[in-house]
């Protein structure tokens, strides 16, 4: 029975193709429709994650600081994205006149695809892997780099110094922390011994002592890394605290300063199923893809435990959003350059270290050193460049 | 779910598309490098060329050489274009319109000479190389384990080359960017 509910989606799929196929539908019109009901899916199935997002994100937002959030619009102000949406569909589209209208209309359009493009490779579940590519990771990583151009796009065509400014800035954050991004996820694909995001699910798959998980998350390096890839995630996505290119007090709204109507609403999508992306990356490469966290919960099926431990990642990024200031720019990028890339590379030679330490009592030891002597050197500078001392006010003369 | 439709798609077109797939990001590619060529606009010009780099990079997809064209995706569209409309940005129109190149005298007839024997001296090495001499290998697949073989074992001293060269390049770059201490 729980096997079955595990497979459903494939089953369903292949029962609807085989009843296509008894008509008498040839065998390359059925390969067609399955890929459309397939990306049909995704994207239904992400759309529907973003409308609950971005509602249970001002609920938790509200939550915390101690105020009730959304609550006018259905029970308990569940049916906020319905309202918001037909409130953005029906409002104006306005485009300045000296805006290149042309590229003013591409940049949603250029945002939009590569955030849904990416979703193609991720391991939904057991053997639910809509493009299976030898380099699944690089396509990843390929593909979401469109979204610079986008937010350049958007930011250069509105001819405002508040959009070119805002898009700079993004574009200069996207860039930075792109590295440490990248390498830190290259360390999961390292121990792996592939690039494929199935591959790696696998090699994390079995229980130490039969009942701890053998996630990349619970390993010095792999600690180190996952903690480096989450805040670089924060900064590609352009969140709280790296939300800065679209600072209000200082930028307006960045790149989005001059979109409204729909085209805001895709760049808000974009954002938002992006966000998702990134954290189903993030789960693919330390928390284990969609493998229970312990023998006898594998029952429930394996694509609950997929969005399950997304949803929690997303979960966490709202808190932090939450929680911690906005940063400045510079301290953003001498972070992203100073502290975050230093400490990938750590991350890089203590997983190397674990490979050929043998992965036992040793290899904890020397991976365990080769990232923590990094981080308290690194750290202790940084809390001393940074330490807050008393500030003295100056009046201009 | 694993879809052997969206594999074949990518990696082997020539059984669903036929020659298409490879042919239309082929003219994508020509007519976007030309406009990018063409257009007075410098920044639908820095555009039209990230076009030019995309179309690149699925032409490389569509030909079997996945790893490639993702990395050219990657570089390029990611990291190249981007230092590009950042340069662009940087410098002040009027620095744009007094061009005080040595170039800037030769005209269109010049210029075009110049392309020329430029590509004449590019097709001349290329097909005087080793290379072009080879038979082309029955089947293309380029394998991520095999190139990474490759670059660590037979290419070892070139990749260790370009990491100096590029590395010496970030710190020149650094040096150059850093402010003057009093």
């Amino acid at each position: 029975m729980m096997a079955l509910l595990d497979r459903a989606p494939v089953e369903l799929l292949h029962w609807f193709l085989g009843v296509l196929g008894s008509f008498g539908v040839p065998a390359w019109i059925l390969a067609i429709i399955s890929a459309l009901i397939i990306i049909g899916t995704i994207i239904g199935v992400f759309l529907g994650l973003f409308a609950l997002t971005s509602v249970m994100e001002r609920k938790i937002l509200a939550r915390v600081q101690n105020r009730y959030g959304p609550n006018r619009v259905g029970p308990f102000g569940l049916f906020q994205p319905v309202a918001d949406g037909i409130k953005m569909i029906t409002k104006e589209d306005l485009v300045p006149r000296t805006a290149d209208w042309v590229v003013h209309l591409l940049a949603p359009v250029v945002m939009m695809v590569p955030a849904l493009m990416v979703l193609a490779i991720l391991p939904y579940g057991r053997g639910m892997v809509p493009a299976e590519f030898d380099a699944g990771i690089l396509y990843f990583f390929a593909v979401g780099a469109g979204t610079e151009v986008a937010v350049f796009m958007a930011g250069w065509a509105s001819n405002n110094k508040y959009s070119v400014l805002g898009a700079m800035r993004a574009i200069a954050q996207m860039i930075s922390y792109e590295l440490p991004l990248v390498i830190s996820a290259i360390v999961a694909a390292m121990i792996a011994g592939s690039l494929s995001p199935s591959a790696i699910v696998a090699a994390q798959s079995g229980f130490a002592f039969g009942f701890l998980p053998q996630w990349f998350a619970f390993t010095p390096w792999g600690f180190a890394a996952a903690f480096i890839f989450y805040i670089c995630a924060l900064a590609e996505s352009n969140r709280s605290p790296f939300d800065l290119p679209e600072g209000e007090s200082e930028l307006v709204a960045g790149h989005l300063t001059e979109y409204s109507g729909f085209k805001y609403a895709t760049f808000f999508m974009a954002e938002y199923v992006g966000m998702f992306a990134i954290c189903g990356m993030f789960v693919t490469l330390f928390l284990g893809g969609w493998q229970a966290p312990l023998p006898f919960l594998d029952i429930v099926p394996s694509w609950c435990w997929f969005f399950g431990k997304a949803c929690f990642v997303a979960f966490t990024m709202i808190w932090v959003r939450a929680t911690v200031p906005r940063l400045r720019i510079d301290h953003l990028l001498a972070f992203a350059w100073k502290f975050l890339l230093p400490m990938s590379f750590a991350a890089f030679l203590s997983a190397a270290a674990w490979h050929y330490a043998g992965r036992g009592p040793l290899a904890w030891l020397t991976s365990l050193a080769i990232v923590g002597i990094p981080y308290l050197v690194l750290g202790t500078a940084f809390t001393n460049r940074f330490a807050v001392s008393r500030r003295t006010y100056q009046f201009s003369e | 779910m694993n879809c052997e439709f969206l594999k074949t798609f990518f990696t082997d077109p020539m059984k669903l598309v036929g020659e298409w797939f490879v042919i239309l990001p082929a003219l994508v590619l020509l007519l976007s490098t030309a406009a990018a060529v063409v257009v007075r606009n410098l920044i639908h010009a820095a555009l039209l060329l990230t076009l030019s780099f995309i179309a690149l990079g699925i032409t490389f997809i569509a030909l079997g050489a996945e790893f490639v064209g993702f990395v050219q995706l990657l570089v390029y569209v990611g990291a190249v274009a981007m230092i590009i409309v950042f340069a662009i940005l940087l410098t002040r129109p009027d620095q744009l319109t007094k061009s005080g190149s040595a170039l800037s005298g030769i005209g269109p007839a010049g210029g075009a000479a110049i392309g020329f024997a430029l590509l004449a001296a590019l097709l001349t090495f290329v097909f005087s190389s080793p290379m072009a001499r080879k038979p082309l290998p029955a089947s293309v697949s380029a394998p991520v384990a095999a190139i990474g073989e490759a670059l660590m074992g037979d290419y070892v001293v070139v990749l260790i080359v370009i990491g100096v060269l590029l590395t010496a390049a970030l710190v020149g770059a650094a040096v150059i960017a850093m402010e003057d201490k009093p």
